[in-house]
């Protein structure tokens, strides 16, 4: 079984490492906006603006989430939009794969690339003098990251399941990702009483915040916010069974 | 020999759309069988709800001893039977060689990829990406996809479409070795070359009905209908001067219809002789399946829109 799901895992990796739009999206751009984040605020200290961290410890933490946000809930959506509209899902069922094991692989497949991408702008952050989280956050981090990229792989699922034209995936998923990135401190720390009420209800916020507890503050598991994260990736996880079709034109 | 898939009374509509109509055919193990008709006839619905993929409305079907709308047995089928659809759908950043290994890995007994590779004539392109495939070539991936698993049952929806003749000579010629080592073949084309070459029978399909069933050569009564004699007639004689019974074609032609070609032909030959002149441009023929194939679904058509514009 586990020998499928690397058979799985590999030629997912292949494809999408072949794919230069999905490699620079998902992969380049983070590391890229964390690099001119680091020139900007390289030795900025810590002040209550941005939670009484420096700014790029917290940049580090709000970009390690955007880049699980886009290897998971943004690359899925696109891809298995894509895939249907090909019929390279219709192909795939005509094999005796199963069903969950064709999903296993390609959950198996983001998760990887976010933890990549993850460790890959901790990398940069620390090159730029931000300290490397403290051993007691680590267990706590990789819960974040584990259960973030899960959550955002269910909602990224459920999105491919509601969005009929492939050619509208991109659009759709950015236009919905851009101002909740924004308004959920991904770029800069929210101020507003009523923003903050909103987006904590949201699935972004959540994973920023318990992100940055134990990335940056070493507050180690912030249970609230990675319960509403859970609910939401339940919730995507529900929409994402009931309603994915495998079929470019329905019955 | 047992029937590898038994249809009866299969019916199918979208909405509104009757797509199929009470349609019965059974395909005997070890035979290729062609669907033939007109764009919209209900083909490719047929066949997908014989591979599990579309649910049937009315009636029973039986692919190897399984119902494809149980979907409790769906894998069991899967295993065993092949297939490519009416679109082309390949990964595009895979290259040919992965594409097939990947697929390979699905199955418990599939084929050698290289074999399989070199049996569609992809041999050389193997380490390309299937992005820069030709569509052709792209066509040939997804035969290659369809019978990697080594299925007894394989399911082929226009499966040369886009071929130049010499692929799809070739096709043909790796559909037929796969029927004679054993597999069973359920093709759709609108090629009635194909059909006549490759089918050991055939059914027409129109508007959702099943209109004919049988040998490419007795379809429709083709084997007992009268075979067409066509000459350009000698100079300065009329029609009614010839010792057969003929008709002019408009084109300067004459037809001659007869039951009995040989002995027609003998009266025109020995006449002419005698005469000491010739039967230019002279030609024997059958209907051809496309005639047969054209009258059938042409009827069908012509009945439908007479009725509605007599009411
Ligand atoms: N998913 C669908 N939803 C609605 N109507 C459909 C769907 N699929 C097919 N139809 C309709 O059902 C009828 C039969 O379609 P089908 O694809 O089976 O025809 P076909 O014989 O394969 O035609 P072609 O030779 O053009 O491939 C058509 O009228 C078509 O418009
Ligand atoms: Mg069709």
């Amino acid at each position: 079984m586990s020998a499928m799901v690397w058979h799985q895992v590999r030629y997912e990796q292949l494809s999408f490492w072949r794919n230069p739009q999905s490699a620079f999206f998902t992969f380049v751009m983070p590391v890229l906006v964390i690099t001119i984040f680091g020139a900007l605020f390289n030795g900025g200290s810590a002040s209550s603006y941005f939670y009484g961290v420096s700014p790029l410890r917290y940049y580090v933490a709000t970009i390690a989430a955007l880049s699980v946000l886009g290897s998971c809930y943004s690359q899925l959506a696109i891809v298995l939009a894509t895939r249907r509209q090909n019929g390279i899902l219709k192909r795939v069922r005509a094999t005796p794969l199963p069903t969950w094991m064709y999903f296993v692989g390609l959950l198996a497949h983001c998760v990887l690339v976010s933890v990549v991408v993850a460790g890959l702008i901790v990398l940069v952050g620390r090159l730029y003098g931000v300290p490397v989280p403290d051993r007691s956050q680590w267990l706590p981090i990789v819960v974040t990251l584990l259960l973030g990229a899960a959550s955002f792989c269910a909602i990224g699922v459920a999105v491919a399941a509601l969005i009929r034209n492939a050619e509208a995936a991109p659009a759709v998923v950015q236009f919905v990702l851009f101002p909740l990135v924004f308004l959920s401190g991904t770029y800069m720390p929210i101020q507003s009483d009523t923003v903050n009420v909103v987006t904590g209800a949201l699935p972004v916020r959540p994973f920023n915040d318990a992100l940055l507890g134990a990335m940056a503050q070493g507050t180690g598991f912030a249970w609230d916010s990675l319960g509403v994260l859970a609910l939401w990736g339940v919730l995507g996880a529900i929409v994402a069974i009931r309603r994915f079709r495998w079929d470019p034109r329905p019955e | 020999m047992c029937a590898a898939v038994t249809v009866e009374g299969l019916r199918k509509s979208y909405g509104a759309v009757l797509a199929v109509r009470d349609v019965s055919f059974t395909v005997a193990s070890g035979e290729i069988f062609a669907l033939l008709g007109p764009n919209g006839a209900g083909k490719s619905t047929t066949l997908e709800i014989l591979e599990g993929f579309r649910r049937r409305d009315a009636g029973s079907v039986d692919v190897l001893g399984i119902d494809p709308g149980d979907r409790s047995r769906g894998r069991e089928l899967r295993e065993r039977i092949g297939l490519v659809l009416q679109d082309i759908a390949v990964e595009p950043y895979l290259t040919v060689r992965e594409t097939l290994a990947r697929n390979a890995g699905y199955y418990r007994a599939p084929r050698d990829v290289d074999e399989v590779i070199g049996l569609v004539d992809l041999a050389g392109l193997e380490r390309r990406k299937v992005r820069t495939l030709s569509g052709g070539q792209k066509r040939r991936l997804d035969l290659a996809l369809g019978m990697i698993g080594n299925p007894s049952l394989l399911f082929l929806d226009e499966p040369t479409t886009g071929f130049d003749p010499n692929a799809r000579r070739s096709a043909w010629e790796l559909i037929r070795r796969l029927r004679d080592t054993g597999t069973t073949v359920v093709l759709t084309t609108h090629y009635m070359e194909e059909a006549q070459q490759l089918a050991d029978r055939v059914a027409i399909i129109a508007d959702g009905r099943l209109v004919s069933e049988g040998t490419t050569a007795s379809l429709g009564g083709r084997d007992t209908e009268r075979a067409r004699i066509r000459f350009a007639p000698p100079p300065d004689i009329s029609v009614g001067e010839l010792p057969v019974p003929a008709r002019p074609d408009g084109d300067g032609l004459v037809t001659v219809e007869s039951a009995e070609p040989t002995m027609t032909l003998h009266q025109l030959t020995e006449w002419a002789l005698r005469r000491d002149c010739t039967l230019d441009q002279l030609v024997v023929e059958r209907p051809s399946l496309e005639d047969v194939y054209l009258r059938l679904t042409r009827d069908d058509a012509a009945e439908s829109t007479l009725e509605g514009s007599l009411r």
